[in-house]
């Protein structure tokens, strides 16, 4: 199989309109961008308050943070499973195989990473905006504000990275969503079908796709930064 | 005159020893005030319990004659504290004067004339398209000095406010602080600066031992 | 900790609020009542006879079929939870099983292939000689050369243990790869290793991928593989759309079905053949 062939049957098929293509792509960016809104206000406000408060049990929510950072999909994905199947306790609410199961399974990914990093953002800014924020007046909540957005950066990062662990992903997906053609299928579960049809160069489009995209989405992040002059 | 705030006794302990026990204190309206005192002797501690950014006892607690207990939230808007070295928001000078008005909810229009004039009044509007963090220790220093009276507190208290300054920022400095003396707000100016404790009119406060004595 | 808890959950802000309600509402709405969920084997799937035999039942009952293509394993597995209205597989003896247990009802027959078995074309086992496949993976266990097995419970993996067994053999050794994957990587799999492997012919003929393999051995009756479509107990699982996993199940089955599976080509080749019907 020629490398550079599989490739140029890669550009045809994205810059053809193939309809379906486009339709397995929007999935993928519907899918982790609802995740991701839906996990990011939980995920960064823990992350900052285990960075300003102190107490019983702080470290030992840091560690299992942490650690659920290096959590396998496919067991997010089986656990859920057992969760949301009809025979399961959650299995009045129907959400196997559709969208929202996806949504939800993305947005329990994006987590940790979005706390993980918040909380690394939190604890890198200057101690002193807190505290100058509160001798201004400001409340909790704007003195929260304040501090996440002078560490705009690094809780940038921490989106995009969570962004990325969603997108990227396909053992949860896989296990969730069934990828089912035209509903459920989205960039990597549908690179896992195609391959398993020896279908190399629809696989390798799609993997293409999702670079660009993640290029895009970094590019038009580096763009809102502006010069980035602050850490 | 009643002074603006007053306290009877105030006691700060740590691990058990009395770092800080003096009184009783008065600050006047418009009257300015120099702390000094050497290196660890309790200023910045000092003016963080009365800016209510840190606890102590105090007993007899007064404000314009009237008696406070504990440190509410409205006497803390009426008392601001400026840090030797002054964090500014990695916003805009604009941004940074209008926080504190935002915070207490103040509307559009009134905040930006407010800001308008803090801003000339510091003497910063031509440095207004600057992004703060490219400021000067003096002009950094002059925007925390706006960000702090804008918001119309009758306590002023200023930690170092010319330490690490070069003697026209020095000079643009001390020329603010006797501004805000004349616009009757108390002002405690913590530091070793010659220049400021030699002010006409300016009554210094010593801190040995925890305890604070006036000097004539 | 508690108190600030306590201070945010006072001032928490509206937006929040109603988007969570929206998420929720929309979580609360059930999916719709004519689809149907349809769970079948990698070998309907990635041989495209799906692709092209719903779409016509599709137009018929103006509703749409969602495929979730596994092992038939995991096909099954999702019919006893309830997950899908209807199953197509091809494994007898577990679908047999699934019927006594009371999972299913309503099994029919719908198309039968073959089972092959590929591997290099040199065949340095020497199975294209071979009298029967049992005499076929007799020769295969000396060990010569390696043979790569689904090993993931599907309908192919299925077949593959009853060989063995009826062969009188255990497999194990270097020779014998378990391979825990689906059809298509194991054919890629088998062709790396110049291995020998069990598949249907469906899935051997649509795959794209060169792999250097070649049809070995095939025709023994034994090899015949089966599909069985099957309802999921509506006595089981009372939420499930069981009005349109019977209208499939009658559909592929019937005439129509029939001739739409017969018509399914590749490179000019049938892969499925309709059961005969009554009529």
């Amino acid at each position: 199989m020629n490398p550079v062939q599989v490739t140029t049957d890669a550009f045809a098929l994205l810059f053809g309109g193939d309809a379906e293509l486009w339709g397995i792509v929007f999935v993928s960016l519907k899918v982790a961008i609802l995740g991701l809104l839906i996990a990011a206000p939980p995920g960064i406000a823990l992350g900052y308050l285990l960075a300003m408060k102190r107490f019983r049990g702080r470290r030992v929510l840091v560690v299992l943070l942490q650690s659920l950072l290096a959590f396998p999909t496919v067991v997010v994905g089986l656990v859920l499973y057992m969760l949301l199947s009809r025979h399961g306790p959650l299995g009045a609410l129907q959400l196997l195989f559709t969208q929202d199961a996806m949504i939800i399974g993305q947005a329990i990914l994006a987590f940790p990473i979005l706390s993980a990093f918040t909380l690394s953002a939190v604890q890198g800014a200057d101690p002193r905006a807190h505290e100058t924020a509160v001798s201004l007046g400001a409340g909790p909540w704007r003195a929260a504000l304040t501090v996440l957005n002078e560490a705009r950066f690094a809780v940038m990062a921490a989106v995009i990275n969570g962004f990325g662990r969603a997108i990227s992903e396909v053992g949860c997906a896989l296990m969730i969503g069934g990828n089912i053609a035209g509903v459920t299928r989205n960039i990597t579960t549908a690179i896992a079908l195609e391959t398993s049809k020896g279908e190399f160069a629809q696989g390798i489009a799609l993997g293409l796709v999702l670079v660009v995209l993640a290029l895009g989405i970094n590019f038009s992040m580096a763009l809102l930064q502006g010069e980035g002059g602050m850490k | 005159m009643s002074a603006l705030l007053g306290l009877r006794r105030l006691r700060k302990l740590i691990g058990g020893r009395a770092m800080l026990d003096l009184g009783p204190l008065a600050l006047e309206a418009g009257q300015g005030y120099v702390l000094t005192g050497d290196n660890g002797s309790g200023k910045t501690t000092l003016l963080r319990i009365l800016a209510g950014l840190e606890g102590a006892e105090i007993d007899g607690l007064e404000f314009k004659g009237r008696g406070v207990s504990g440190y509410p939230d409205w006497l803390r808007r009426q008392i601001v504290c400026v840090h030797q070295d002054p964090y500014l928001f990695h916003t805009s000078i604009a941004a940074n004067i209008a926080y504190g008005l935002k915070a207490r909810g103040k509307g559009g229009a009134e905040r930006e004339a407010l800001v308008r004039e803090a801003v000339e009044w510091a003497g910063v509007d031509r440095l207004a398209a600057t992004p703060p963090g490219k400021l000067s220790g003096g002009e950094r220093q002059r925007v925390a000095l706006a960000r702090a009276k804008v918001l119309g507190a009758r306590v002023i208290l200023l930690d170092e406010p010319t330490a690490n300054l070069d003697s026209e920022a020095r000079a643009q400095t001390i020329a603010l602080i006797e501004k805000m003396c004349r616009d009757n707000v108390a002002v405690v100016v913590a530091c070793h600066d010659r220049e400021l404790i030699e002010l006409p009119h300016v009554q210094r406060l010593h801190l040995e031992r925890g305890r604070l004595d006036a000097v004539p | 900790m508690h108190d600030v808890f306590m201070k945010k959950a006072k001032s928490c802000r509206c937006p929040l609020a109603l988007l969570a309600s929206v998420f929720l509402i929309a979580l609360a709405m059930p999916a719709s009542a004519r689809d149907i969920r349809l769970a079948t084997t990698t070998s309907t799937e990635n041989s495209g006879l799906l692709r092209v035999l719903l779409p016509k039942y599709e137009a018929r009952c103006g509703c749409k079929v969602h495929v979730i293509s596994a092992g038939t394993g995991k096909a099954l597995e999702f019919g006893k939870n309830g997950d899908v209205d209807v199953v197509l597989v091809h494994a007898r003896a577990a679908e047999d099983k699934f019927m006594t247990e009371g999972h299913g009802v309503n099994r029919r027959d719908v198309m039968y292939n073959d089972f092959i078995l590929v591997g290099p074309k040199s065949d340095p086992a020497g199975i294209r000689n071979a009298k029967s496949v049992i005499e076929a993976f007799r020769m295969l266990s000396r060990g010569g050369s390696r043979f790569v097995s689904r090993g993931d419970n599907s309908g192919t993996d299925q077949m593959e243990k009853n060989y063995w067994r009826e062969a009188g053999v255990s497999p194990k050794g270097g020779w014998f790869v378990s391979a825990g994957l689906g059809m298509g990587e194991v054919l890629t799999m088998a062709g790396e290793m110049r291995g020998y492997t069990l598949t249907d012919r469906a899935t051997y003929s649509a795959y794209r991928a060169k792999t250097g393999l070649d049809i070995l051995f095939a025709g023994d009756p034994k090899m015949f593989n089966p599909y069985g479509i099957i309802a999921i107990s509506p006595k089981k699982y009372p939420m499930l759309n069981h009005t349109g996993a019977m209208d499939l199940i009658a559909w592929i089955t019937s005439a129509e079905g029939r001739q739409a599976i017969a018509g399914f080509t590749l490179h000019g080749e049938q892969l499925f053949f309709p059961t005969p019907g009554a009529a």
